[in-house]
């Protein structure tokens, strides 16, 4: 029976931590009855959760098939002001947005190109474009906040209505999760990252497949960083930056994806995100500092990856294999 | 054997590598429904022919006639097409796939329609029937094949050398840090597709006796060249023993 249990949570990933995720949100609302039941927590809680996630996206899919992208906060901050640009030099507003888009893909084309064509491993490139495009974004913005261009039914969309940009992180983590787990793309990710050596000798095309998953996570942060632009209805240079990349790749990794590769879930990333969201806010309401936050995120990464792999573990030991 | 046809030859092959000589002329034949054993030491050029046979590097001169046709491999896609799969030692597994995904690897059956979306219940389905024909039994085709023991490992991936409809298995040491009882499900299996006949397969091996036991002819690699064909049955574990000792002696006092 235990065995039983054990082995479902190993099957299903993402049932360990969704476990964690109702503790802890069970904890809070009874902590403090506004936690949940008020619309302005739950709103706020949905704006934390929804950038994380939908950067986590991307950066699970890197994760999946070995490689990362440090540089995903910084695009960010890039691309709402290549859409103001744009906007500002007569260019229709939705055309505009698109531009931004293409310009955090040509980031990620970037990152991949160098990484795979170069050979540098991708932790080194995207740290290197991490300053590179922060001081790209400071010099063309001055260092000053703009305001997002358009009328206010595109601002609404994109993020401006308070539920606007979970909608989005929904939509997005759906998307990626059946390419992840039902498309040759997905696939062949997982084996990219699993073993690399024989993908390539059963004829998979690694370098596209990681080059696009690069270029898949630069427009994923040049969305979110547009998607908050709009909800602030300003657009800083400051914004986005290492905070909400580590937040991403912690959102994945506590979600039970691998660093090391060939492992991995977007739903995981998801509920990560909503972890590390409903701790956020839990802790803010309950009043318990920012500072203790960290220590607290900090823990819950080295938790869950413990967690993760004493339950994969006990499964392998327990299945008798 | 002889009145099988003869479905691969090498012909004189050689492959240097700038002033170096990994194989000086090399000849040998692969005739359907035979396993042909390449024994040799470390460096006598097995792994340079295997490489050479796949297509993955083109020999620096030298003929290959495949099912009669002489050919000039282009790429290891090139010689798949021609019906010549390898089986190399890293087993090209993804190791947290599930043994379907694996057996499907870059294979993989598809939903119709614009989404292309895999049919995994297909694919399982399938690979659950071929692993069944082959005699190969696991646990479950749904297992990460992680899970799986080296015997197992290794079986799965000599079955999906099968099941893509190829005709020429190469084997770069099938049984090479196994147990007996993984062994064994190995030479089960390989003993099976001889049954069937409807495979060449040519192995690299360490072990002499193994080798004896399985294949129908054995090869001998020493310095790039073939030094020593047989039909197993005609020599035996001391007389290839007297071979290399002779060469180990040659090398000491020249």
């Amino acid at each position: 029976m235990q065995r039983r249990v054990l082995e479902a949570f190993a099957r299903w990933q993402e049932a360990s931590i969704l476990l964690v995720a109702l503790l802890l949100i069970a904890w809070f609302e009874n902590a403090n009855h506004d936690f949940l039941l008020s619309s302005a927590s739950l709103e706020n809680l949905s704006q934390f959760v929804a950038p994380a996630a939908i950067i986590a996206c991307g950066e699970v899919m890197l994760m999946i098939g070995g490689e990362i992208d440090l540089s995903a906060g910084m695009v960010f901050a890039l691309a709402p002001f290549v859409m103001y640009f744009a906007a500002d030099a007569g260019v229709p507003t939705v055309l505009a947005l698109l531009l931004g888009l293409v310009a955090a893909g040509g980031v990620g084309l970037v990152n991949g190109v160098v990484t795979l064509l170069l050979g540098i491993p991708s932790f080194v490139t995207t740290l290197g474009t991490l300053f590179l495009v922060n001081g790209l974004t400071l010099t063309i913005s001055h260092g000053t906040p703009v305001t997002p261009p358009g009328g206010s039914m595109l601002a609404q969309v994109m993020g401006a209505w308070g539920y606007s940009e979970i909608l989005w992180a929904l939509g997005v983590v759906a998307v990626l999760h059946i390419v992840l787990r039902h498309t040759r793309w997905g696939l062949h990710t997982i084996a990219s990252g699993a073993n690399e050596t024989g993908a390539r000798e059963a004829g998979i095309r690694v370098i596209r497949i990681k080059i696009g998953n690069f270029v898949l996570t630069g427009v994923l942060a040049g969305l979110t960083g547009c998607l908050e632009a709009f909800r602030i209805g300003s657009i800083d240079p400051q914004a986005g930056g290492n905070q909400i990349m580590f937040l991403a790749v912690a959102a994945g990794v506590i979600g039970g994806t691998s660093l090391a590769g060939g492992s991995g879930t977007i739903i995981g990333g998801l509920i990560g995100a909503l972890v590390l969201g409903v701790l956020n806010d839990g802790f803010t309401l309950i009043g318990i500092n920012a500072f203790l936050f960290n220590i607290i995120l900090g823990a819950a990464i080295l938790a869950a990856m413990l967690f993760n792999g004493y339950i994969t573990r006990l499964a392998r030991h327990g299945g008798g294999g | 054997m002889s009145e099988h046809r003869e479905t691969l030859r090498a012909d004189n092959i050689v492959k240097r590598f700038g002033a170096v000589t990994a194989l000086d002329g090399v000849s040998l034949t692969l005739r359907q429904g035979e396993i042909l054993g390449i024994l040799g030491d470390n460096g006598a050029g097995k792994s340079t022919l295997i490489k050479i046979l796949t297509g993955y590097q083109p020999p620096s001169s030298g003929r290959l006639v495949i099912d009669g046709r002489d050919v000039a491999l282009g790429s290891v896609d090139h010689a798949r097409s021609l019906g010549i799969e390898c089986v190399y030692q890293d087993l090209a597994l993804a190791n947290s796939l599930s043994v379907y995904h694996n057996m499907f690897l870059n294979r993989e059956i598809l939903y119709g329609g614009p989404l292309r979306l895999l049919n995994h219940r297909a694919m399982r389905r399938r690979a659950a029937e071929s692993l069944a024909a082959l005699g190969v039994t696991i646990p479950s085709v749904d297992l990460p094949v992680e899970r799986l023991s080296g015997g197992q490992r290794q079986a799965i991936a000599v079955a999906r050398a099968v099941t893509s409809n190829a005709r020429i298995l190469l084997l770069d040491e099938p049984l090479a840090a196994m147990g007996a009882r993984e062994a064994g499900l190995i030479i089960d299996l390989l003993m099976r597709l001889k049954q069937e006949g409807r495979h060449s397969i040519a192995m690299i091996m360490h072990n002499y006796a193994q080798t004896l036991d399985i294949a129908d002819r054995i090869v001998l690699m020493q310095h790039g060249k073939v030094t020593y064909e047989k039909d197993a049955a005609a020599t035996s574990v001391p007389e290839l023993m007297e071979i290399v000792r002779r060469e180990y002696r040659a090398v000491r006092t020249g």
